[in-house]
């Protein structure tokens, strides 16, 4: 028996009536790649520790973890104790709590290049003012990214042709090729005192690619250029902040970034993001006007306060690869049994992977959507997450419906050897 | 900004080309050429050309160089543009003596092609319009796609951005288009192809029409499954980019 989705297709029914599209963003069927859409649940209901169960009472072991915040499992007692305590003391509120130094003090203690914390909502907060910031403390206004990678919706982030962004949103971009270290001397020696900032992700994690780390010194290479040439390093860490290293992941790959955006995983789906920052760029943060009605609510600062602790005492980053490692090794062994070349890439804390016998993906959307509908949620374009409260046992679930998903693919297919 | 050079590329790969499909689907315009035996060249100086067949009743276009029976000249992509939208007429450097055909047979085929790319809801509620409407409108929109990916400034930018490959464009009993696509160029042609590299499947003749009339959108359709894609799917977000621009073109 596979899943079914009647309340989820009733319920986007009428959600379309008043939301554009139905559901927005990346939740979304399209651009959640739902392919084919009637594979996937569209609304939950609940969710506990690795699971979710949807509208029409279907259990899924998630793999996406709401994109990445869910890292300690979904409505972790201790954390959400946290927040529900300071709920009662008070949350949005004229002064700030002082749970706030609190937090920035963890955030100090427990990142390595940290000397201050700056605390927001979304990732895309973060991201625009380390931009911001280089901007103000350079006094330049070229930014150097990396082709394919993400850094929030702002206007800056997105490209050229797509639907409202105009040639001034990113006239200030040049792009390199991930990995390219020659490319990036090339840019500062071509535009000498004008480059304020170099931002890219700890490794190279783009949809619909095989996830790529950094080649041998390529960071320690782009430091050295950033430092001689008086260019800010700021590292998107918004997606693989505490998966990799509890202490950041220019700390995970041998550097130190001059700022560092934080965001999923910092308060389990808390919402609250980070950047943090050196000494030597804390007067040029100080000097840029940006705020927002709810970024120093304090529910989610004491639930990351609560998120930040527990991380650390169960050495999460550590844990998280392991799953990660002992599932995909897994998947990558039982795909091969049925003649499916199952690509594994990036950091198994939160891998990419894709089938490969085919160029178009369609072998991969395919076992993808068996899987779905047999309770293992992952997504077919995205990187995948691990999360804490995964269990050896729902390893061996996950292992069982990617094989019965792996047989359903081979028979239609009998191309496959 | 609508580029002069894409309109009238579009005008004459999408719209014109259009006339091909008419003959076969309306009665009417069938029975317009039912006897003639006839080629027409559209000359675009500083622009492209192309060719309209007609021949034992049916119509061909191809951008094929060719002999023809008459050779309309137009002195800019302007003028081609100005005589689609009526404002001027074209140079006649071929054929004089046969251009009766031209001011009887041809105009009133385009006027029934006019017809059918201006729709009304009440046009609209009558089946056999519908039905036209939906397959003129789907071939000119997505015969532009390669025109706007190929000549317009921002169009280029989203057609470099499309990986190498095939995209298939099916409507469930309806029209089927594929876009070869190397190198950020694209090229547009009707039919099917074996193994596609990405798929965008509308599931009826009344989705694809309520989304090109713009009574529909994209992202809602996925969702209910009115319109299914799959394969490599950023070839088929930046195509839909281009395909975004296609109103600004055909208003």
């Amino acid at each position: 028996m596979t899943f079914t989705y009647q309340k989820s297709l009733e319920m986007f029914k009428r959600a379309s009536k008043v939301i554009p599209t139905g559901i927005y963003g990346h939740l979304g069927p399209a651009e959640g790649c739902f392919i084919p859409s009637n594979a996937y649940p569209f609304f939950s209901e609940r969710a506990k520790g690795a699971y979710f169960w949807d509208v029409d009472g279907n259990k899924f072991i998630d793999y996406m973890c709401a994109y990445g915040p869910n890292i300690l499992g979904y409505n972790d007692e201790d954390v959400d104790a946290a927040a529900l305590k300071q709920a009662a003391l008070g949350n949005c509120v004229t002064s700030p709590s002082s749970k706030m130094v609190e937090l920035a003090e963890l955030m100090v203690d427990t990142v390595a290049m940290a000397d201050w914390a700056f605390f927001a909502k979304n990732g895309g907060d973060v991201t625009s003012l380390a931009v911001m910031v280089a901007r103000a403390a350079t006094g330049r206004k070229k930014v150097i990214l990396i082709k394919g990678g993400y850094h929030g919706v702002a206007p800056w982030t997105q490209k050229l042709g797509y639907p409202a962004i105009t040639e001034e949103d990113v006239a200030n971009n040049i792009y390199v090729d991930w990995n390219r270290y020659d490319q990036v001397e090339k840019i500062v020696k071509e535009n000498p005192g004008e480059i304020a900032c170099f931002m890219a992700t700890p490794y190279h994690h783009p949809v619909f690619e095989d996830n790529e780390l950094p080649k041998d010194d390529y960071w320690q290479k782009i430091r050295k250029l950033c430092t001689d040439n008086g260019i800010v390093l700021a590292i998107d860490d918004v997606r693989c902040g505490f998966r990799l290293d509890i202490e950041g992941s220019d700390h995970y790959f041998g550097f130190k970034a001059d700022l560092m955006c934080f965001c999923k995983a910092i308060a389990n789906g808390w919402n609250i993001s980070a950047l943090c920052g050196t000494d030597a760029l804390k007067d040029a943060i100080s000097s840029v006007m940006y705020t927002g009605s709810y970024w120093l609510s304090a529910v989610p600062i004491a639930a990351s306060i609560e998120c930040i602790k527990k991380l650390k005492k169960i050495d999460a980053p550590k844990l998280a690869q392991s799953l990660g490692k002992k599932l995909t090794d897994g998947l990558v062994k039982i795909g091969k049994s049925h003649g499916f070349d199952l690509v594994v890439t990036g950091v198994p804390s939160m891998w990419y992977m894709r089938i490969a016998n085919d160029d178009s993906m369609i072998l991969h959307q395919e076992w993808v959507a068996e899987c779905v509908k047999r309770g293992a949620f992952f997504v077919n374009h995205h990187n995948q997450f691990i999360n804490c409260a995964l269990t050896e046992d729902d390893i061996k679930l996950t292992y069982d419906i990617a094989d019965e998903a792996f047989k359903v693919v081979k028979n239609r297919h009998p191309e496959i050897e | 900004m609508a580029d002069t050079l894409t309109m009238a590329n579009i005008n004459l790969f999408a719209v014109i080309r259009n006339l091909e499909d008419l003959c076969e689907l309306d009665n009417e315009a069938k029975s317009l050429i039912k006897d003639k035996n006839i080629s027409l060249e559209f000359f675009i100086k500083n622009g492209s050309k192309g060719f309209l067949n007609f021949e034992s009743g049916k119509c061909r276009f191809t951008k094929e160089d060719q002999s023809c029976d008459i050779k309309l000249f137009f002195k800019s992509p302007q003028h081609f543009n100005d005589m689609i939208n009526g404002k001027a007429n074209p140079i006649p450097t071929k054929g004089i003596t046969k251009i009766n055909f031209l001011k009887n047979e041809f105009t009133k085929l385009t006027e029934r092609l006019s017809f059918y790319l201006k729709p009304t809801d009440n046009l609209l509620a009558d089946k056999n319009y519908f039905k036209i409407n939906t397959y003129l409108t789907a071939y000119t929109a997505f015969f532009a796609i390669a025109q706007i990916g190929n000549t317009d400034k921002i169009g280029k930018i989203n057609a470099s951005r499309i990986p190498d490959g095939i995209i298939s464009i099916s409507v469930a009993e309806g029209p089927c288009v594929y876009l070869e696509v190397k190198n950020g160029h694209i090229e547009a042609h009707k039919g099917s192809v074996a193994s596609p590299r990405a798929y965008m499947i509308f599931d009826s003749l009344k989705t694809a029409n309520g989304l090109l009339n713009g009574k529909l959108d994209s992202y809602t359709c996925i969702g209910d499954g009115k319109i299914q894609v799959k394969g490599f799917i950023p070839m088929i977000d930046n195509m839909n980019k281009i395909l975004a621009m296609v109103p600004s073109y055909l208003k």
